[in-house]
């Protein structure tokens, strides 16, 4: 593990060069740049607002419209890395097949470019909230629940990088995937939900889904949500933590065959 | 590893899987579980190679297609894992493998020379140090700042040799690159590469170009179907290169048919002294010996050979019909031997057909053609078959 940190670091140069490929590809060549990566959440946000107001998901909550955009851009995040690490290798096959490099630099590239890019998000959410008078909560919990949900997304990302170099139908699984994902967090619901369906001795298992202890982590930050939720928001990151160790171990264990399944 | 060695290679095997189908996908590996398929076949690309390069030498690599030549350079380089075996080198390693430089066609020329130097570890700094010379070399600075997708494949091969060596790596791969550009690049690479053994550079370097290989390698390595055939003196390698082409293309000229009454079981070559050779002079007596086995009594049967040249051209062919030997019948095993007094080819490598025929031409028994290659050494440089001939100026 040390090793691959060393690695890492001596081609920082590479991973910095990589980083801002992606961000240029996705910034440049469109006259609106930054505002056309957040116009389309935006959007997205509002259908959701929409929809959940028509079908009464509010549930009398006056800050639902907090409480929903909040959730709805971490897990922007999230499906963004899972979408974009099936392309970390197989979008780079030239570079993959004809230099030596420490090849986990790619998914880790996709990984901090689309960090980037949350947290100017996250500036422009912070903003519209302080415009729009909500209250914060507890600020402390901001880089652990950050560093849990990149190490996630990095963590999934590794596996779903690999899975594409062998099998090229790993786009519907993750399509799939990821939706039925989303219905089983809590982001456009609230977590008391899933409790109902669920025997006390048995509500922890939610958290189990990483996702659901991170979303909750940022509610309580952002709209200051004060759901009895602490441990269990310790657990999702635990949980994330593993699936990142669960990546490494998977992607570096099949990093040498790239070569020679492209 | 010994300290003056730059590489060093021990029992390297690599293996393809073969796939039965072009992609895989889960789907198809579940079915294929279920169906209880068998596992695709297994291509050795590299059998049990072991070999190494001392610091500062330029190893010629040749062989045919096919070969495992890029497979080697891949590996050495690190972008292929071997199966088995393992591969240890000193030093920084760039490489051009299979014309390509890991270029990204959307990037602009600029960016792929920092991103090379990144990938091999070098600060931006230092690639910014080297970038002038860089596309002096390549002899793009009008357009190195086009993306290269737009770039001709010389213009691709010649920024990507410059930024190969401007990087100044230990080692340097190069992969066939001397096939593409004209004239002045190949100069311009020669020259590079001159320098690079001058200042003690180790270098790999995979050609087709025999003369070229053979000035500019210190060794030479010879492969064939993933083994070393041979590895050494440049000219003496070379050699056994053409040899091994000989015998593979006479492979490929070979033919066999026929109803089988009649087998031709093998072929043996003897000079007039009667000592096994494929080898002759011109003038010599070749003697062949023809071993044949017929399963029943088969009467009348005719005996032919044809003789063709390294083209495929017809040189000479009869048969014992034509010769007017009577052959009354042939049953069970047997020899026959055809003797041709003097030898009157030009030098160079012939194939021996041989095959038995029935007399009225409509039954063909066994015919092997090209499958029994000589050669013929002669000092004179005349050309076909020679016939005895005398030159005279006449007074006008």
């Amino acid at each position: 593990m040390l090793r691959l940190l060393r690695d890492i670091y001596a081609r920082r140069e590479l991973l910095l060069i990589l980083v801002s490929r992606n961000l240029k590809i996705r910034y440049k060549g469109s006259a609106l740049g930054f505002f056309w990566s957040l116009l389309g959440p935006v959007f997205m946000i509002l259908i959701y607002a929409i929809f959940a107001r028509i079908l009464r998901f509010s549930k009398g909550n006056p800050h639902y419209f907090e409480f929903l955009v909040v959730g709805l851009i971490a897990w922007q995040f999230l499906s963004t890395c899972l979408h974009d690490a099936l392309y970390a290798i197989m979008g780079n096959v030239s570079l993959v097949k004809k230099t030596a490099f420490p090849r986990i630099i790619l998914p880790l590239s996709m990984l901090l470019a689309n960090l980037i890019n949350f947290l100017l998000t996250g500036v422009v959410l912070a903003a519209y909230l302080l415009i729009a008078d909500a209250t914060f909560g507890q600020m402390l919990w901001l880089p652990a629940v950050l560093l849990s949900q990149c190490a996630l997304c990095l963590g999934l990302g590794l596996i779903i990088a690999t899975l594409n170099v062998f099998f090229r139908d790993t786009e519907h699984l993750l399509g799939v995937g990821t939706l039925a994902w989303f219905f089983l967090t809590p982001v456009f619901y609230s977590i008391d939900l899933q409790w109902t369906a669920l025997p006390a001795r048995w509500q922890w298992a939610t958290f189990l889904n990483p996702m659901t202890g991170i979303v909750c982590a940022y509610r309580r930050i952002m709209v200051a949500e004060s759901l009895p939720v602490i441990p269990g928001m310790a657990l999702s990151f635990a949980v994330a933590w593993i699936v990142l160790l669960a990546g490494v171990m998977v992607f570096e264990k099949y990093q040498s065959r790239f070569g020679d399944e492209l | 590893m010994d300290a003056a060695n730059a590489i060093v290679v021990e029992k390297l095997c690599k293996d393809y899987r073969l796939k039965a189908t072009a992609t895989r996908s889960v789907k198809s590996a579940v079915l294929d579980a279920l169906r209880g398929r068998r596992r695709a076949s297994v291509l050795h690309a590299l059998k049990d190679l072991s070999f190494s390069v001392a610091k500062g030498e330029t190893l010629g690599i040749i062989g045919h297609n096919g070969a495992g030549k890029s497979t080697l350079l891949a590996l050495i380089t690190g972008t292929l894992a071997p199966t088995s075996g393992r591969i240890d080198t000193r030093g920084t390693i760039s490489s051009l493998l299979e014309l390509g430089a890991g270029f990204h066609p959307d990037l602009t020329g600029r960016e792929n020379v920092y991103l090379y130097g990144a990938t091999l570890g070098l600060s931006r700094r230092q690639m910014r140090e080297r970038f002038d010379g860089i596309v002096e070399f390549a002899g793009l600075s009008e357009f190195i700042d086009q993306p290269v997708k737009h770039y001709s494949s010389g213009m691709y091969i010649r920024l990507g040799f410059a930024v190969a060596v401007e990087v100044d790596p230990d080692i340097l791969l190069i992969d066939e690159v001397l096939a593409v550009g004209d004239v002045n690049f190949q100069r311009k690479c020669l020259q590079k590469m001159d320098e690079f053994r001058g200042r003690r550079k180790t270098m790999l370097v995979i050609s087709h170009d025999l003369g070229t290989i053979q000035r500019i390698s210190d060794r030479i390595l010879l492969l064939d179907q993933g083994r070393i055939m041979g590895i050494g003196e440049p000219s003496r390698v070379v050699g056994e290169y053409q040899a091994l082409s000989r015998r593979s293309a006479a492979r490929g000229l070979q033919r066999e048919w026929g109803t089988g009454e009649v087998r031709i079981t093998g072929v043996s070559f003897s000079d007039g002294q009667g000592r096994a050779t494929e080898h002759f002079r011109w003038g010599d007596a070749l003697e062949a010996r023809i071993a044949y086995e017929a399963a029943r009594r088969v009467p009348n049967p005719v005996f032919g050979f044809a003789i063709n040249d390294a083209a495929g051209r017809l040189v000479f062919g009869s048969n014992t019909q034509i010769e007017q030997v009577d052959i009354p019948h042939v049953e069970g095993k047997g020899v026959l031997s055809l003797r041709i007094e003097r030898l009157s080819m030009a030098a160079g490598s012939y194939l021996f057909s041989f095959s038995v025929h029935s007399a009225d031409h409509l039954a063909n028994y066994h015919r092997l053609d090209n499958h029994f290659p000589i050669s013929i050494e002669c000092d004179r440089t005349f050309e076909g078959v020679y016939m005895p001939m005398r030159w005279e100026v006449q007074k006008p």
